[in-house]
């Protein structure tokens, strides 16, 4: 008779997780239904002594009269007995259900096909959940069909589930396992007391079976309690991994990242709601890098695409350093950097290297090639997860002087990266040479594009837009000017083409974040960005997407792209002359010039220069200080409730001073007698302390007695502990407590004593440790939850009596 | 002796005389100190003493010496199966010259009454002393006849001699207010008493060391010694626990609680303390407590006697106000 409510209440109870997929709440009553139905008919036949294998089945049947009679009443005979009719209309339905989910996304309208799909989603767990727990009576098996449920609102919807909806579930099968408990103890019958007279009036206060069920409820609560709390209190683990469940990036590729598609892939990967790690690295110098998977070198008036790379043979990286980078002048100061980098095993199908640009050595497992031209490292045979490898980067590092004075770029390079549709509208061309001035040179109107985008253009970055494609490509830049990277990129490298500045647009990560030694690139971090190309530099990153906050939290601006750092530089040395065309090709700025505008200018970047200052060391010691001090907690308790005391003594001695005499001894007896309870409680605690705690049925006397005959101790010990036990046992018992004198003294030789039987590390013990407070701080924590189960007693007190 | 209100001095008075009692008793049997103060505590509180042991350790010996060492009416009764109530009682005569009935008073009327193996009595004759140990009064023809104080009456009894013997039943039993049993002497002290004993009874040589109106006074003293609330509620408490302990079918009576703490009362007079404490009830619970309880079917089963059990829930219920955690 439990059993199948508490199984019932325990779908409910999960069944409200469901609650933010749907708009309305018409679902859930029409569930709640189909819960009632099957948990009617489950009542019924324990009534009846049904067999057990007739329920399931019976519950199928009832569950479909009751979702024909609701769905589908008008089809069938007197409403409820189905027909050919109704059963056509159920199916038909059925299917304009699962076509609307496969249209909606949630919040789902509750229109009729989604409610009896939810309806008859939930009566089959319900019918599940029954036959486990009741029929089968594997009531810890039921957590399986109600994990299938809870799991649907976790992969459905990006946030969270909230901790009051996993708390009320959890409650539901904590209710299916003490329904059990209560069954299964019930039958052991009860324990039947032998008393053969009437003068026995004090009946016992609680049976078996009702300690059973408060220390199982006990249990229930703290796990739930730990289960919602622990998360928070791992600072790595954001609290959503215990609630979510896969990455859920449409594909359902279960607990992988797919990266099939890469600019399709972007947005999906930028709004997951999971942030995995995707790869992490470290570098010589620290600095983070750009880390350029794609190169996307064709735009064919709606998309950017990508020319199918060539890799030879003879260019295998295992064989021989990568092929020097495109147009980068010998002359060109370069900033070299190393960087180990080891992709996430979870990573799947990811058959390109995200690399540093330009790489100059790549050392990695397996039959990996590059791209003569776009340096793309890709290969046919392996894919990158849980790759690690090593790349050696030269990053170019040329001056505003020498990008000014570039030349214009080699034919090859024109004729492959500054090809434009002829449908390319107009407005796109006009704002092209609108944002810039006519006559700076190409390096200067590339800045003034990326200005355009990231200042004066008044754009938004969000992740709600649509795809980039021709019209979108002008609502972007002419009307709405919202979007994300792939927008800011994607337009910014068609201005430059329409500019004449070779272009493309590079896919793959930002830099990442720092976790303590080494960088962390997260599918958020997932980026697009144009580079451009310079005669005598090679290319070059920009940066037209706003960063930190507001825009790609890890994207940073390239310092010789900003204009105070581009126009400032006259008076910096130039180390080589830049007329040398076709030998210099850089890609980013500076290390330090990367990072710190996000971590000067943006909220977004204060965690972490909050890390890079403090080594890990300063870190561990913190974290030992600080647990030190917590470990220190009952030792300080101890300390503290022991100089309370003492102050008893102090008041004593000092006694009461210019006031009346009768005031005075009735005030003195009190402080003798504060003094003397301090004394023994005192005593009491050094005892529990050093391991030889007093027995409840042991009076004062006793105790002195046990202890001097136990330990030896010495005559003034023994005496010591004598005229404390006899003041207490006065104080305690007697008439008049009479005059007690002083303790304090007496006090101390018998701690010595007392110390001096037991081992060197109770001692340490004692003073670090102290059992006394240990057993303190216990019992307040079961006076914490002996609340709990009085909280309880009050509020669930009529379910239970009801339900399970 | 007048009785004063200050306790103290009255205490010295009252652990003097306690002394010499004891001394005299000790005179005349070694080595049962503990036993000879339990029949003192006894005596002071104002209760029935049951000696329980095998014949020949010396049970009438120690009732004759208390009564002896006290100048004071003594009566001792041998109990055999004939013996009827009124020949403890008292019998009224028809008195020929008078032409009246006269009451002729039986043994019971007395200070220390020795009855000498009672359980050999009917429970008829047995029953007959519940009212004089009780109420301390005897009542007969419908006249009632109070008893002088101190009353105490001293029963011996033999635990295994089977045949011809009527147990006490648990009402009689419940009105003594302690059962000791005498044990056998250590060989150091049947030695002595192989001595003393060889030439004469020392029990002839002994004197009044106490008189009655002392006894009395001690008596007063012993009322007026301090009972703490927490320790009423410690005696509430052990009493308790034999209500509900599962070795036991029949628990102590509110009478045993009243007797106990008035037990302790005295033990604490004796020890020279005019207030009780937790030791006192401790050490008078057995005593006091294992007699008057019915050992459960288990607790036979398992041979657990009575004492055992008490010993068991002395050491179990927590003294009280004592705890400071």
């Amino acid at each position: 008779m439990r059993l199948p409510i508490a199984s019932g209440v325990a779908t409910g109870a999960v069944a409200i997780a469901l609650y933010p997929l749907f708009q309305g709440g018409a679902w859930f009553w029409s569930s709640l239904g189909a819960i009632l139905v099957v948990t009617g008919i489950g009542v019924l036949a324990g009534h009846y002594r049904l067999p057990g294998w007739l329920v399931p089945p019976a519950q199928v049947l009832a569950v479909w009269v009751y979702l024909t009679s609701v769905f589908a009443g008008d089809e069938a005979w007197a409403r409820a007995v189905p027909t050919k009719e109704s059963v056509l209309a159920l199916a038909e339905l059925l299917a304009t259900g699962f076509a609307d989910i496969q249209r909606f996304a949630a919040p789902v309208p509750d229109n009729d096909g989604i409610v009896l799909l939810t309806c008859g989603g939930v009566g089959l767990i319900a019918i599940t959940v029954d036959l486990l727990a009741a029929r089968l009576r594997r009531a810890a098996l039921t957590g399986l069909p109600l994990l299938a449920l809870f799991t649907v609102p976790a992969a459905v919807v990006a946030e969270p589930i909230s901790w009051p909806t996993f708390i009320v579930g959890a409650l539901g099968y904590l209710g299916v396992l003490v329904a059990d408990g209560r069954e299964r103890v019930s039958h052991w019958g009860r324990a039947v007391l032998v008393r053969r007279t009437s003068s026995f009036t004090v009946t016992r206060p609680s049976s078996d079976a009702g300690t059973l069920r408060l220390s199982g409820r006990r249990i229930g609560f703290t796990a739930i309690v730990l289960a919602v709390l622990l998360p928070l209190l791992l600072p790595p683990l954001e609290p959503n991994p215990l609630f979510s469940f896969g990455v859920g990036n449409g594909a359902g590729g279960g607990n992988s990242i797919s990266i099939p598609n890469p600019i399709v892939n972007l947005r999906g990967q930028l709004s997951l709601p999971e942030n995995s790690t995707v790869l992490t690295y470290t570098v010589s110098d620290g600095a983070a890098r750009y880390l350029r998977m794609y190169s996307l070198d064709v735009f064919d008036g709606e998309q950017w695409t990508m020319s199918e790379p060539r890799g030879r043979p003879e260019d295998r990286t295992s064989d021989s350093p990568m092929p020097p980078p495109p147009g980068q002048g010998a002359d060109l100061p370069v900033t070299p950097a190393t960087l180990d980098i080891t992709v996430s095993e979870q990573v799947r199908r990811l058959s390109f290297l995200p690399l540093p640009y330009p790489a100059s050595k790549v050392t990695v497992e397996g039959d990996w090639r590059p791209d003569r031209d776009t340096l793309m490292v890709f290969s046919t045979r392996n894919t990158a997860g849980g790759l690690t490898y090593q790349v050696v980067t030269a990053e170019p590092e040329p001056t505003a002087e020498r990008l000014k004075a570039a030349d214009p770029a080699a034919p090859a390079i024109r004729e492959r990266y500054l090809g434009l549709p002829e449908s390319l509208p107009e407005e796109i061309r006009e704002l092209a040479t609108r944002v810039t001035k006519r006559d700076s040179s190409q390096y200067e109107q590339a800045i003034q594009l990326q200005e355009f985008f990231t200042e004066k253009g008044g754009f938004t970055y969000s992740l709600a837009t649509q795809g980039h494609d021709g019209p979108a490509l002008t609502d972007f830049l002419i009307r709405n000017r919202t979007g994300y990277c792939e927008q800011f990129a994607a337009s910014m490298a068609v201005l430059a083409r329409v500019l004449g500045i070779p272009s493309r647009v590079a896919i793959g990560y930002t830099g990442g974040g720092s976790l303590s030694d080494q960088w962390q690139v997260r599918t958020h971090d997932s980026h697009a960005w144009p580079e451009l190309y310079f005669e005598g530099t090679g290319w070059l990153r920009f940066e037209p997407t706003p960063t930190g906050g507001a825009g790609q939290g890890s994207a940073t601006v390239p310092s010789y792209t900003r204009p105070e750092v581009a126009s400032a530089t006259p008076d910096e040395p130039i180390t080589a002359p830049s007329a040398d065309p076709g030998d210099s090709d850089p890609t980013g700025g500076t290390a330090a010039g990367r990072r710190d505008r996000t971590l000067d200018l943006d909220s977004g970047g204060l965690p972490i220069a909050l890390d890079e200052g403090m080594p890990p060391a300063a870190r561990i010691g913190i974290g030992v200080v600080i647990a030190l001090l917590v470990a220190l907690i009952p030792a300080m308790i101890r300390w503290q409730l022991r100089a309370r005391r003492d102050r008893h003594h102090t008041r004593q001695v000092k006694g009461p001073d210019g006031e009346d005499p009768a005031g005075a001894t009735a005030l003195g007896a009190i402080r003798r007698e504060s003094a003397v309870r301090a004394s023994w409680a005192e005593l009491d605690d050094a005892l529990c302390d050093y391991g030889m705690s007093r027995q409840a049925s042991e009076s004062p006397r006793a105790l002195a007695r046990r202890l001097t005959e136990q330990y030896g101790f010495e005559p003034e010990a023994a005496a010591a502990l004598g005229r404390i036990t006899s003041a207490v046992e006065r104080m305690l018992y007697a008439r008049a407590p009479g005059e007690t004198g002083t303790l304090r003294a007496d006090l101390r030789s018998v701690r010595r004593a007392l110390a001096a039987t037991v081992t060197r590390g109770r001692r340490i013990r004692a003073v670090l440790l102290p059992p006394s407070t240990l057993l303190r701080m216990r019992g307040l924590g079961g006076r914490v939850l002996d609340g709990f189960d009085r909280l309880e007693n009050i509020q669930l007190r009529r379910p239970t009596g009801k339900g399970a | 002796m007048a009785v004063t209100h200050d306790v103290s001095p009255q205490l010295d008075d009252l652990v003097v005389t306690a002394h010499r009692i004891r001394q005299s008793i000790e005179s005349v049997i070694e080595g049962k100190s503990d036993v000879i103060l339990l029949t003192l505590t006894v005596l002071l509180a104002e209760g029935h003493l049951l000696i329980e042991d095998v014949p020949g350790v010396g049970k009438t010996m120690l009732a004759k010496a208390l009564a002896r060492s006290i100048d004071c009416p003594v009566r001792r009764v041998q109990f055999t199966p004939d013996l009827l109530p009124s020949d403890i009682t008292g019998v009224s005569a028809y008195n020929q010259q008078t032409r009246e009935f006269e009451f002729k008073p039986g043994p019971v009327f007395a200070n220390i009454v020795v009855g000498d193996e009672i359980n050999r009595a009917s429970p008829k004759t047995q029953s007959a002393l519940l009212e004089c140990m009780e109420e301390q009064q005897v009542t007969v023809d419908g006249a009632t006849y109070r008893l002088d104080s101190p009353f105490m009456v001293i029963a011996t009894q033999n635990p295994i001699e089977m045949e011809g013997t009527y147990p006490l039943p648990e009402a009689q039993r419940d009105r003594f207010t302690a059962r000791i049993a005498m044990g056998y002497p250590a060989p150091s002290a049947e030695l002595e008493m192989l001595d003393v004993h060889g030439a004469a009874s020392p029990l002839d040589k002994l004197e009044p060391v106490a008189s009655t109106e002392e006894v009395q006074a001690l008596i007063a003293a012993v009322r007026g010694v301090y009972v703490s609330q927490p320790i009423k509620k410690y005696a509430i408490d052990l009493v308790t626990a034999t209500r509900q302990s599962p070795d036991l079918r029949l628990g102590a009576s509110p009478r045993s609680t009243l007797q106990l703490v008035r037990a302790a009362r005295a033990h604490a007079a004796l020890a020279g303390r005019d207030y009780v404490i937790p030791d006192d009830l401790q050490e008078l619970c057995v005593p006091v407590l294992a007699h008057r309880l019915l050992p459960s079917i288990e607790a036979q089963g398992q041979r657990r006697p009575p004492e055992q059990v008490i010993a068991d829930l002395v050491r179990r219920v927590p003294v009280p106000e004592a705890q400071a955690r």
